[in-house]
């Protein structure tokens, strides 16, 4: 058994033995194979199911603050990123969390797997390469292959905050955040984007995957399921989803870790992140900011600066 | 071809009524515009419609007349969401749309030749004034033996119907015992919770059914009053509120259980009610 | 007695001019039951489509009535269209689901028109799968992959025909526009026995999960069991027998459409009350619901579990919360002695 794992259920069991947390918050096997599942360990006799690999993808943040009791977390770096900004948010009690980070090299992206074998009858994961035996043909990967769009683009992949650190430390380059996506995108004709968008948009079913599966999505009514004012009727076309959508990506606009969360939620294969991404881009050029990376900072726009770049907001005397 | 359920009559609105001092509960009387109308609408005490108002949505709410009151309907409305806060606020002479009648009704047949002990609480005396009404009609108040009735609100204001209460006070047919929670100036009559005042009194329970309406905390202290009395589950009969959308058992929302509250019920006995789970 | 593709084709082209046709056809995400103008659009070599095909009688957002108002008057008009439609490629497990949708918007009461006129006005032509995933379990529930009913017409593919077999009058009515039907070659005949053999792989046993069902309202399972579970509705949207709606109004102006919308239980919103009162206020009460109304009321009320094993929500929960787990663990939770 990898190392990592052995020792996530050893802390887990510590932690449990000694009172010290309710619950832990982790992985376990899922019932389909490159998939994981969130696990909520409440005793030391449960901790082996606990695992951790490249199927564990979704965003564990999600669940903290919706879990009564002292917990622990097994958090990744986007995990961790998205804690950070809810503890900014004073969504959480530090002190009732206890933070297991880990290293993460990145999520595999199934759909890409699927789109190509067909539904996944069996995988193995082995020394970075992955043998898949699916329902239109096998085929092996490479893990870079089908490593998530998300994770290709992380300059945090270990955990900004941590209360112990499993596992080696991964090296990246922190020098500046890179945009291709966005760039590519932005660099698109205008009817080109509307298009794309049209498209995405039309695929949505309104099921809200994205907006429940976001650690950072809490609000305790969300406004499209406010009704007076309606800011959303109940259709689903194109332009209530893209308002849907784009309303999300403004109200996560300084907030957004990236996790890609949103994203892997989507039965419909929405390119939430898209929109998503823009929204980073923007602010991290006109705020400097990047959310979620130092317990210190506030979200981008919960700021105020009387350099605000942005004259005419300001009054001038 | 069945009429489409899913399509309102209109009715005109022709009054406009604030009911209560706090002013969030105002009652609307409705005109049938003609008599077809009127004949496809034949309901019992007990029942509720959707009420639409245009513009602004749909929401079910008890209906407040007795079928023995031709031409009209009433209801008596709290000011809570989207559709009661637009109703409060219509013209007189607006057309609303009106669904219904839905779900069951109080058991008036098997109430026959029986007293009847009635409770209501605050605003929840809408379909239990329908049932009042209902037996008090010349024509079937002889169907039935005593007839009491327990009102009770927070303070006199908030009382509903107030001048036909005044009526019911010198009516030798109907037994009317109001009460408010506390003292208030100029108030002469009982002071007390429900569940203390039916205790105080409730008539015997023998050969006698108990309807009881109200918010959740009065249902819950008076039924334990109405065992201590003998009533047994059988016959007490009470009435739930459910969020409801279709109000035809279609859209899923409303079951308590295997029973949909807007097409099963409202009306339950508690006899009933102990069979079902406890998610109301 | 069998068709030839070609001939089926031409047949189901000649009924352009009175149905609409829908069948499955592959797009960029995936397989979908859409209108075809041509056989040749329709995918035959299919798993199932990523969402059921319950749409086309229940669609997810409809126009049940629109209004006007002028001053204090107000005119209404029902919106109800309705078209000639043939629904091609349905496969056994949506074919059930659609008759136990039936039973929903049929009840001892009321009929459901938007519903129940788009039903009968459509031929579901179902054809056997030909490929068996292992989220397919609809074996549990009596339903096999080459289960013919809720089918007007049953097909099963012999590669260059279809072995046909008429089981309704409405299936009967349209068989009776195909030509050169024929007898199955003993080959043939042998590879149907083959497909109507077929079981799924992945099997979950129900036969004790509604009486269990009926002692475990007040189970800690349910404790446990809704942790992972983050309240989306795409369960629910993607499930073939799943029927909840929102009605709600869209204004403009004077005027005004009513509206219903596909609706979930696992939304809070679900079932709040006015007053602030939510009776199924946690995700364990609703989740408790959910599993309740498919294998325990529905059972009650209809006589059939809401469930056709479909897989659908198995593939498409983002959290793995799987169907067949949750049923199993019902099955082997220990009952609280109350």
């Amino acid at each position: 058994m990898n190392k990592i794992i052995s020792d996530i259920r050893e802390t887990a069991r510590q932690l449990l033995a000694d009172g010290k947390v309710d619950v832990v918050i982790g992985y376990e096997k899922g019932s389909l194979p490159l998939k994981a599942t969130p696990c909520f360990v409440h005793s030391a006799q449960e901790v082996d199911s606990l695992i951790w690999d490249e199927t564990c993808e979704n965003n564990l943040a999600a669940f903290v603050a919706k879990t009564p009791g002292k917990k622990a977390i097994v958090a990744k770096g986007c995990d961790s990123r998205a804690l950070v900004v809810l503890l900014q948010e004073n969504q959480l009690v530090r002190d009732d969390l206890y933070i297991i980070g880990v290293s993460c090299h990145g999520v595999i992206d199934q759909r890409k797997i699927g789109a190509e074998v067909g539904e996944i009858l069996e995988a193995s994961i082995t020394d970075g390469k992955i043998s898949v035996k699916g329902m239109e043909g096998d085929k092996e990967y490479l893990f870079a292959e089908v490593k998530d769009a998300t994770c290709q683009t992380c300059r945090y992949p270990n955990p900004v905050i941590e209360d112990l650190h499993l596992g080696e430390l991964i090296q990246v380059s922190q020098d500046v955040a890179a945009f291709a996506d966005v760039a590519a995108m932005e660099n698109k004709s205008e009817s080109e984007r509307q298009e794309y968008f049209k498209e995405q948009m039309s695929k949505c079913i309104r099921c809200y995957a994205c907006r429940n599966a976001c650690p950072l999505c809490y609000c305790q009514e969300c406004f499209v399921d406010c009704n007076s004012p309606r800011w959303l009727t109940g259709g689903v076309d194109r332009a209530e989803n893209l308002l849907f959508q784009a309303g999300r990506v403004l109200h996560l606009a300084g907030r957004c870790v990236d996790c890609g969360a949103c994203s892997r939620a989507c039965l419909q294969g929405v390119d939430i992140r898209a929109l998503n991404r823009k929204m980073t881009k923007d602010v991290y050029e006109m705020y400097n900011h990047e959310s979620g990376i130092s317990e210190e900072g506030k979200p981008a726009l919960n700021v105020y600066s009387a350099n605000d770049p942005e004259e005419q907001f300001l009054v001038k005397e | 071809m069945q009429q489409n359920p899913y399509i309102p009559i209109t009715m005109k609105l022709v009054k406009n009524l604030v009911e209560t001092e706090d002013k969030l509960i105002n009652t609307f009387t409705l005109e049938f515009l003609n008599k077809q109308d009127e004949e496809n609408f034949k309901y019992m005490p007990g029942q509720f419609a959707e009420l639409s108002a245009y513009g602004h949505g749909e929401a079910p709410f008890g209906i407040a007349t007795s079928p023995t009151e031709p031409g009209i309907l009433k209801f008596s409305v709290a000011k809570v969401g989207c559709v009661s806060n637009a109703l409060h606020l219509m013209e007189e002479g607006t057309m609303v749309g009106v669904r219904g009648p839905m779900g069951n009704y109080y058991p008036i047949e098997e109430f026959k030749g029986k007293n009847l002990v009635i409770i209501g609480g605050g605003f929840a005396f809408t379909t239990l004034r329908s049932l009042a009404k209902y037996m008090l009609d010349p024509k079937h108040r002889g169907d039935y033996g005593d007839i009491t009735v327990i009102y009770g609100a927070r303070n006199p204001g908030l009382l509903l119907y107030k001048e036909e209460l005044a009526e019911w006070e010198n009516n030798p047919n109907i037994n009317l015992v109001t009460t408010i929670d506390r003292p208030a100036e100029g108030w002469n009559k009982h002071v007390g919770f429900i569940p203390s005042i039916t205790e105080q009194i409730a008539p015997s329970s023998v050969n006698t059914y108990a309807v009881v309406c109200g918010p959740p905390a009065m249902i819950k202290f008076t039924l334990p009053v109405l065992e201590k009395l003998n009533f047994p589950p059988e016959r007490i009969y009470t009435s739930l509120e459910m969020r409801m959308k279709c109000g035809l058992g279609i859209c899923g929302r409303c079951n308590i259980g295997t029973e949909y509250v807007c097409k099963d019920g409202p009306v339950f006995s508690m006899a009933q009610l102990k069979e079902l789970p406890s998610e109301y | 007695m069998k068709i030839s593709k070609e001939k089926f084709g031409q047949a189901l082209d000649a009924l352009i001019a009175e149905y609409q046709i829908i069948a499955p056809v592959s797009d960029a995400n995936g397989i979908a039951f859409k209108g075809v103008k041509s056989f040749s659009e329709v995918k035959q070599d299919y798993l199932n489509s990523k969402l059921p095909p319950k749409a086309f009688f229940f669609p997810q957002h409809e126009k049940l009535m629109s209004y006007k108002k002028e001053g204090k008057d107000v005119t209404v008009k029902s919106e109800l269209k309705v078209e000639n439609t043939v629904l091609f490629g349905i496969r056994p497990c949506d074919a059930k689901g659609m008759q136990l949708l039936d039973m929903v918007f049929k009840n001892d009461q009321y009929t459901d028109p938007y519903y129940y006129e788009r039903r009968e006005k459509a031929v579901i032509i179902g054809v056997a799968c030909q490929k068996i995933a292992p989220t397919c379990f609809c074996s549990s529930f009596g339903i096999s992959p080459a289960g013919s009913e809720g089918s007007d017409l049953f097909l099963i593919d012999l590669g260059d025909s279809y072995d046909v077999e008429v089981i309704t009058e409405k299936g009967k009515a349209l068989a009776a526009r195909f030509e050169a039907l024929s007898e199955l070659t003993a080959d043939e005949q042998a590879l149907v026995e083959k497909v109507k053999r077929a079981e799924t792989t992945s099997k979950v046993d129900v036969s004790t999960t509604t009486s269990k069902l009926d002692k475990m309202f007040n189970s800690p399972y349910w404790d446990s069991l809704q942790e992972k579970c983050i309240g989306c509705n795409v369960c629910s949207f993607s499930c073939p027998t799943c029927h909840c709606f929102d009605i709600s109004e869209e204004v403009r102006k004077n005027e005004g459409t009513r509206v219903r919308t596909w609706d979930g239980c696992m939304a809070p919103l679900f079932t709040l009350h006015g007053s602030g009162h939510n009776p199924r206020d946690h995700k364990k009460a609703r989740w408790r619901q959910r599993m309740m109304h498919k294998f325990n009321y529905f059972v009650h009320n209809n006589g059939s579990m809401s469930c056709v094993g479909c897989g659908r929500c198995i593939k498409s929960c983002p959290v793995n919360m799987d169907i067949r787990q949750v049923i199993d663990g019902a099955n082997k939770a220990e009952l609280v002695v109350e």
